[in-house]
């Protein structure tokens, strides 16, 4: 193996332990939360991968000496090539495969082939280094001489070039590619991992559309409509609303619930997404009462109804949820940011939280504006605070807003997944 | 978490994109190990003209069959050229070879599964409501027949006339190898160690190709406001074009993407489905990928040929896999 063939297989090795190592520092310190949802296949890939390209790395790193099976694209200067065959060799006092790695043949065989009397073995992959020899293969029972592997042994004289087997960008690049290919390789891993905030900044945030709420949308309305609750709670196990909802079947009224759960449980969650919804319909899930609410949702030992701002969000499309919650204390923790529609005033500020769907780039704002009636007090940008207040609804514009008329806002820790999943 | 939280950088514009940068390394990084490891394995594994006994004499039937060979090596868009090439050596015909290249990076059981989980049709799916899984066979079936037909074009030319001059003489010079029969002795541990090597250069290859893509797709994510995007949505004759430019700028892996379709409400059920089948078949990182393989104008064909089969048929499509739907 020529020294530029020995740097090459190195930094390949290198840059898989970098990649497997970033994958397996970001699963083991749980920094990964920030990014993936527990939920699904994501997160147990994220370390089988981690481990994998480790493996990967260390099985390329230890056999970096030993012989592939085909050879690919090496500079020999023979006249034939060995690909996987033991052949009688012509030019070489001692035979060996012209591997894939275009070696410099020194010659300077110091073989110590332990119990083996084998000579020159030729082993069917190619590409032992010549050039220093320190064979480590361990031959178990050979006593071969040039034993010539599956009848291939052929003499042949031809030269035929391998290269059609696909090499990496790294081989085939001069030195310049070659420093291109790692920068681009390692450089924004090796800065993003050192120097992510592991959340967003208000400017992500704007631009994945925080001040473009569409109330009516029905994309993940299933998940987090207050009448499909009942159905979902599994699927939500670290917001509060959930534990609640895991009794669902337990309240009292029968009838109107089991029929608002039937058509939630049937048309709605099956197929939700196969056929477009008009938005008017979005607007009625079926009847809701009181009770349902109670039955679905916890509550504060001041009685508010504890909520998560999505949930809040998806009743702007539903006229029955809304006819109910008006008026109710509702409480939520979320993220602050100044609000920009409808607040000539300057009444409003924003709340939000961030909802991902399979990862955090894919990450969309779900907020509601909180209303003080006065002079909105001062939060600095993305506080996480406890809102209190009544809910109402109104059209603004070409949607009903639900909206927190305030009463008690105040500064608090952020949750343990700022993003809800 | 906490007690980490004071120690990490306070966000900033740029520590947005380095969030949305590693968040999508790690979804897709693990899918491209899979593929390359698959490639590797492929490449020493297989034997040699295997595929030419396998597959029909009739190039228009072993087109037919290339297409579903995804099922069977499924890799996604990323890992599919390093494989194409590989195949065509293994003895795979040119239009086989480009079939497969478009088909199996949707039409295979990674990419189904995630279509069924980003679009929750696995909820309430059996054998007699199959037919309601409207997307992931809306996006299967189209996928399949629009690299069938690029496959049929291409049944057309000869090699030379498509692929770049170094990649078509290769396919000669191995070709006139195939008939020595080599690659028959190699002992596992060789083949072994080769497929690892294989993969390993494989991986770095397409990680390259992928850390491009993510960079532009991170900047583009939380740098540009998306509101533009609703915008363009609400109107179907600019939704579709506007959808595949945006497939095309994301560049995301195609086992992934149906995930990043799914919640975009603004956009129709055959906007969606045109994201989802061009997208992996040609999207800024593939249009690097594709250069190494076929000559440059060729390249340029292909771009404008699956803008236009996709952006024609994806409505008339769509609707005709929403009419099997069943009422459960």
């Amino acid at each position: 193996m020529s020294a530029t063939r020995t740097l090459v297989h190195l930094l390949s090795v290198a840059m898989l332990l970098l990649w497997g190592g970033v994958l397996l520092y970001f699963h083991i310190t749980g920094r990964l939360v920030n990014y993936l949802p527990p939920d699904g296949i994501f997160r147990p890939m994220v370390l089988v991968s981690g481990i994998g390209l480790v493996v990967l790395g260390l099985f390329n790193l230890l056999t970096m000496t030993a012989e592939d099976a085909e050879c690919e694209g090496h500079d020999h200067a023979h006249d034939h090539d060995h690909k996987d065959c033991g052949h009688d060799h012509k030019n070489h006092a001692h035979p060996h495969k012209d591997g894939c790695c275009g070696h410099d043949h020194g010659h300077e065989h110091k073989h110590e082939h332990g119990t083996c009397d084998h000579d020159h073995h030729h082993h069917e992959g190619c590409g032992h280094d010549h050039g220093h020899h320190e064979h480590k293969h361990e031959h178990g029972a050979c006593e071969h001489d040039h034993h010539h592997h599956e009848g291939c042994g052929h003499d042949h004289g031809h030269s035929h070039s391998h290269e059609g087997h696909a090499h990496g960008i790294l081989e085939e690049s001069s030195w310049p590619g070659r420093i291109a290919v790692l920068l681009i390789l390692a450089a924004p891993l090796s800065w993003a991992a050192l120097s992510t905030p592991d959340r967003y900044s208000p400017n992500a945030v704007v631009n994945k559309g925080l001040y473009d709420p569409n109330y009516a949308d029905t994309s993940r309305a299933d998940q987090f409509s207050l009448q499909n609750k009942a159905a979902k709670a599994s699927a939500k196990p670290d917001t509060a609303t959930a534990k609640v909802a895991t009794q669902p079947a337990t309240m009292p009224p029968p009838g109107v619930a089991a029929a608002s759960a039937a058509v939630a449980d049937g048309t709605k969650k099956v197929n939700e997404k196969d056929i477009p919804k008009p938005a008017q319909e979005s607007k009625s899930y079926g009847s809701f009462t009181l009770e349902d609410l109670k039955a679905q949702v916890p509550q504060s030992k001041e009685g508010n109804f504890i909520l998560e701002v999505p949930e809040l969000y998806y009743t702007g499309g539903d006229l029955e949820v809304q006819k109910v919650l008006t008026g109710q204390m509702v409480e939520t923790i979320a993220q602050v940011l100044p609000e920009k529609v409808n607040n000539t005033e300057g009444h409003r500020l924003r709340i939000f939280r961030m909802l991902v769907q399979c990862c955090a780039a894919d990450a969309r704002p779900y907020s509601v504006p909180v209303d003080f009636g006065k002079k909105a007090p001062e939060f600095k940008e993305m506080t996480w605070v406890k809102v209190v207040g009544k809910m109402n609804y109104k059209k603004e514009g070409e949607q009903t807003v639900p909206i927190i008329e305030a009463t008690n806002v105040i500064e608090t820790t952020a949750p343990d997944n700022a993003m809800i999943y | 978490m906490h007690f980490l939280a004071a120690a990490l950088p306070e966000p900033s514009r740029f520590g947005d994109f380095l969030m949305a940068f590693l968040s999508i390394i790690f979804e897709g990084a693990p899918y491209i190990l899979i593929g390359t490891i698959f490639s590797g394995i492929i490449d020493a594994f297989l034997p040699a003209k295997l595929l030419d006994r396998v597959l029909p004499r009739s190039k228009v039937l072993s087109t037919l069959i290339a297409g579903f060979l995804g099922l069977v090596f499924p890799v996604c868009e990323c890992a599919v050229v390093p494989v194409i090439r590989r195949l065509v050596q293994k003895g795979l015909p040119l239009s086989c070879a480009v079939t497969y290249m478009l088909s199996a990076p949707i039409m295979n059981p990674i990419v189904a599964i995630s279509t069924l989980t980003a679009f929750k049709e696995f909820q309430g799916l059996s054998w007699a409501t199959a037919g309601n899984a409207t997307m992931t066979i809306a996006r299967l079936s189209l996928g399949y027949l629009v690299a069938v037909i690029v496959g049929l074009v291409v049944l057309r030319f000869k090699p030379g006339q498509v692929l770049r001059a170094s990649i078509a003489n290769k396919i000669e010079a191995a070709n006139a190898e195939e008939g020595h029969g080599h690659a028959h002795g190699a002992n596992f541990n060789g083949k072994l160690v080769h497929a690892m090597r294989s993969s390993m250069r494989d991986f770095l290859d397409t990680a390259m190709y992928f850390a491009i893509g993510v960079i532009i797709t991170s900047a583009f994510n939380t740098q540009v406001n998306q509101a533009i995007l609703n915008t363009v949505a609400g109107k179907e004759w600019l939704a579709l074009p506007s959808i595949m430019g945006l497939a095309m700028v994301l560049s995301l892996c195609s086992t992934s993407d149906a995930f990043i379709a799914a919640p975009m409400a603004a956009f129709s059920m055959a906007a969606k489905l045109a994201f989802l089948v061009f997208g992996p078949m040609m999207d800024i990182k593939l249009l690097f990928m594709y250069s190494s393989v076929f000559q440059r104008k060729v390249v340029v064909y292909l771009l404008v040929g699956l803008f236009v089969l996709v952006g024609v048929l994806a409505t008339p499509w769509m609707s005709l896999i929403q009419s099997l739907y069943i009422k459960p």
